[in-house]
């Protein structure tokens, strides 16, 4: 359907998304950088600082973006990142 | 091929017994042709044994005369002096037919759409054209050889493009007669726009109610074949035999869905569903709307954020009890041998963004009659509540504005939408019902309630308090503050100028031709209207066919209508498609090629322009073969052969050089040679002449199949012969009834140009002209711009153009 979309949907406003809490365990990452290249929302960058094995973790750009997918989890060779879903008062609305 | 030159040999030593007929159809010929005279100079003529002038040839009278005379007189040629050939030409054929003689020994001089009608002021330069047309008939007609018609079954499948309304009709209707149907439909679910309305004019039905059982019997029936998310991507073949390329893309759905929506819970990403206009939301994983067939649900690629087969995201997989998602999927191409094919494209609607006076998309509170559609349908993203978007609260005051898009040459599309004004009665009448307080502006040109009920629906609209005001507002501008419009503009009845102020203004949009259109166009050799509508063979008698044989319109693909006229129209397009299936058989006009082996250099010129790839040359033979049945007719051959060994079957070189020598025989010099194609320009020409567009009575017409098949020793011989100027007319490049024959039209009247220029001839006195059915005002404004050029054309260059074309008399 070939229609320009001008408005907002109705229901924009009453969508939740699901807020993640995302863990990093900097000194267990070795810098490999699958995570910031797997993440199909881009929720990760490489940072500066240097971890205990000598590398640049990465580093949470917006937290927000993540949709939980645990890809990172599921990439991640040393078991450095986990998420988990962030409790909100809100009951999900989907 | 043997069987042919039989015949012909046998016809050959026959002498030729010509009848002609000279129609005054009432006055439409007489009016502005002296018939009778036109009849006495055709008795003058060669081989002419009868000649007369009546009212109404085509009238059963006229057809019995002519029957009796072919027994009495022992005609063996017929030739009939009236309207276009593209009109009567079969009715005639078959008078012939009747009485014993082939039809192929029948010619149509044009003596209406391209004489009295193009010069109704002039008659005695009308009645000195007829004579010539006359003349060049007769000049053919002795010529003719009688041909057998090959017959070409026709596969019992019919495709039908487009599930909208009118596709879903011809669906049932044809599948409901025993034949299977192939329903191809771009979106996931069929319905169309039809699904989006809120309810019907003029009986106010609920549009979904009315058509989701429908939707559904397309889903069970089992002559149907329904593919969604598909796109036709090749077409090749002729009618009764089209082999078609659908790509269905994938819906990384199985069937094994169950509809439930589990996944969709589950799925985090959130996009504006289309269905709704965008007013309420979608997941990556979704079912278009609750009515949808098939319901199975469908991964929209673009969003998921599984690209490339990298399951990144499993949510909606771990969701699915069945295990129905599969994103292994991959596009595929299904093959399809149908017989018919109809079109039911639908149309778009006009985009009111590019008005920036309207302030569409600026404004929040001003929204097109679609996205009104899908505000006050019970289940659509606001449950049936008209909501302003600026701040979701129930507006008091409502003004629609009409003709957004439509009848304006400024401002969007020059013609009539002829469904927005109903629609627009029937909006307010709607608003009127939930909240009876609500006041209601319509601001509108013209109110067009034609239909059936209509008038009693407007009438309605007016007692409930609607308030009609003739004339659009200039300008629409938002209050900053309370985001209510001001509309500005002039009541033209009462000649004073409006400032109105509103809480929503609803723009009733036009509909348009589909953007794709043009590839639809391609894929069928169709032709497109001004306005990008598609063009029906005939737009009285033969209002869903398409010019290419086995190819029927159905709904606003062919101009914008209402679901009645939709529906009315896919059910004759369904008829029309089921007549050709029930017969099982059509037969093709015989002008395929004729190959004289022994002229035949096998030098494969042919092969290389055959747009068909119906030759096939074998080099140790040393000759051409032809497949008749692959042959499309178009003659393009036949003008490439070098040395004379290919011709067409009716369209022969020594036919249309005799055309070419007849209209040359007296004032060559005043004369225009115009050779037209039977699809595009000749029909153009038809409809400059049923326009009543004059031009200059100079031109004479010669019509061929296709452009491609002019070859340049007619346009030498016509030079040779003193003519001051040609034409060579055809269809749209890209636009060609067989394929792209025209594209070699074009490459001979460029090395024509050349070789005239080279021998100091003015190249203008060949004109090149590509002219569609619908452009009859083009076809006519170049005879006149030829006109200006051949009055500048000195007997000096008459005679050189003699002189260096002179090889050209000597063939034949």
């Amino acid at each position: 359907m070939p229609e320009r979309i001008k408005h907002a949907p109705l229901d924009s406003r009453n969508l939740s998304h699901p807020r993640a809490e995302i863990h990093l365990i900097k000194d267990q990452c070795k810098g490999c950088g699958y995570c910031i290249e797997f993440c199909p929302k881009k929720v990760f960058e490489e940072s500066d600082e240097i971890n205990a094995r000598g590398v640049r973790p990465p580093r949470i750009v917006n937290e927000n973006k993540c949709i939980l997918c645990h890809f990172c989890t599921a990439v991640c060779p040393d078991f450095a990142i986990y998420v988990v879903e962030k409790q909100s008062d809100q009951e999900r609305k989907t | 091929m043997a069987e042919k030159k039989e015949s012909k040999a046998e016809l050959r030593s026959e002498e030729p017994r010509i009848g002609v007929y000279v129609c005054h159809c009432g006055l439409n010929i007489a009016g502005s042709v002296d018939c009778e005279e036109v009849a006495k100079f055709a008795s003058t003529l060669p081989h002419v044994v009868l000649s007369q002038d009546n009212r109404y040839t085509c009238s059963d009278q006229g057809q019995e005369g002519i029957k009796r005379d072919i027994k009495e007189h022992k005609l063996n040629r017929v030739v009939v002096a009236s309207c276009s050939p593209r009109l009567h030409e079969p009715t005639f054929r078959k008078a012939c037919e009747d009485a014993g003689l082939n039809k192929y020994l029948f010619e149509m001089a044009n003596i209406r759409e391209h004489c009295s009608w193009v010069h109704l002021y002039d008659k005695k330069s009308a009645t000195e054209k007829a004579e010539d047309l006359v003349k060049m008939a007769v000049a053919k007609v002795a010529l003719l050889e009688a041909a057998e018609e090959v017959e070409v079954r026709i596969e019992r499948k019919a495709l039908i493009i487009g599930g909208g309304v009118a596709g879903i009709q011809a669906a049932l209707d044809l599948a409901d007669t025993g034949y299977k149907v192939f329903l191809v439909e771009k979106e996931p679910s069929i319905g169309g726009m039809m699904a989006r309305i809120d309810k019907t004019f003029p009986t106010m039905d609920c549009s979904i109610c009315i058509l989701a059982p429908k939707m559904s019997d397309v889903g069970h029936h089992p002559n149907i074949e329904l593919l969604t998310n598909s796109e036709v991507a090749e077409v090749k073949g002729y009618i009764g035999n089209f082999h078609v390329k659908v790509l269905k893309k994938p819906r990384y759905v199985t069937k094994d869905c169950s509809a439930c929506g589990e996944c969709a819970k589950v799925c985090p990403i959130v996009a504006p569903n289309e269905f709704d206009v965008g007013l309420a939301s979608r997941h990556g994983i979704y079912s278009p709307f609750a009515q949808a067939v098939p319901a199975t649900y469908l991964v929209d690629m673009s969003l998921c954020l599984n690209k490339e087969g990298v399951v990144v995201c499993d949510k909606c997989m771990k969701a699915c009890e069945r295990n129905a998602i599969v994103f292994e999927m991959k596009p595929e191409t299904v093959n399809l041998e149908v017989g018919t094919i109809i079109v039911a494209t639908g149309a778009d609607v006009f985009d009111p963004s590019t008005l920036p006076n309207y302030g569409y998309g600026r404004y929040a509170n001003v929204i097109t009659s679609l996205e009104f559609e899908r505000l006050i349908n019970a289940g659509g993203p606001s449950g049936g509540h008209l909501l302003r978007l600026s701040d979701m609260q129930i507006p008091k005051t409502v003004a629609f504005v009409q003709c957004v898009g439509s009848r304006s040459d400024r401002n969007g599309r020059p013609y009539c939408s002829n469904v927005c004004c109903m629609n627009t009665i029937k909006d307010s009448l709607l608003i009127k019902e939930h909240w009876p307080d609500t006041e209601i502006y319509v601001f509108y040109v013209d109110i067009r309630a034609y239909g059936k009920g209509f008038e009693d629906l407007y009438k309605r609209a007016r007692k409930a308090r609607v308030k009609f005001i003739r004339g659009l507002p200039s300008e629409i501008k938002e209050d900053k503050r309370t985001h209510n419009l001001w509309l500005m503009g002039e009541n033209t009845l009462q000649k004073e100028l409006y400032k109105i102020n509103v809480d929503m203004a609803i723009l009733s949009v036009g509909l348009e031709s589909r953007k794709d259109s043009e590839v639809v166009q391609r894929l069928l050799t169709l032709s497109r209207n001004q306005d990008g509508f598609f063009l029906e063979a005939h737009p009285k008698l033969r209002p869903v066919d398409a010019a290419t044989g086995g190819v029927f319109f159905a709904g606003c693909a062919e101009s914008p209508k209402d679901i009645k006229d939709s529906v009315t129209q896919a059910s004759a397009a369904a008829g029309r498609a089921g007549i050709l299936m029930a017969k099982g058989k059509v037969t093709v006009e015989a002008i395929t090629p004729i190959v004289y082996p022994e002229k035949c250099k096998a030098c494969g010129l042919c092969v290389k322009v055959c747009p068909y790839n119906a030759i096939s040359l074998d080099t140790e033979l040393k000759r051409v073969s032809i497949v008749e049945a692959a042959c499309g007719g178009c003659g393009t051959c036949a003008a490439e052969c070098p040395f004379g060994a290919l011709t067409q079957s009716h369209f022969t070189d020594e036919q249309i050089i005799a055309q070419v020598d007849a209209l040359t025989e007296r004032d060559a010099d005043k004369k225009i040679v115009a050779f037209c194609c039977n699809w595009c320009s000749y029909a153009g020409a038809d409809f400059a002449g049923v326009s009543r567009m004059q031009y200059p009575p100079n031109v004479r017409i010669i019509r061929t199949m296709c452009s491609g098949r002019v070859a340049p020793k007619f346009v030498e011989r016509a030079f040779a012969r003193g003519a001051a100027a040609v034409m060579v007319t055809g269809c749209h490049l890209g636009d060609c009834h067989y394929i792209n024959a025209n594209y070699q039209t074009q490459k001979r009247v460029e090395r024509m140009w050349k070789k005239m220029e080279q021998n100091g001839l003015r190249k203008e006195r060949l004109q090149l002209l590509w002219a569609s059915a619908a452009e009859g005002e083009r076809f006519a404004s170049k005879v006149r711009e030829v006109k200006t050029i051949i009055d500048s054309v000195a007997p000096e260059e008459i005679e050189k153009a003699k002189k260096v074309f002179e090889k050209a008399l000597e063939d034949n």
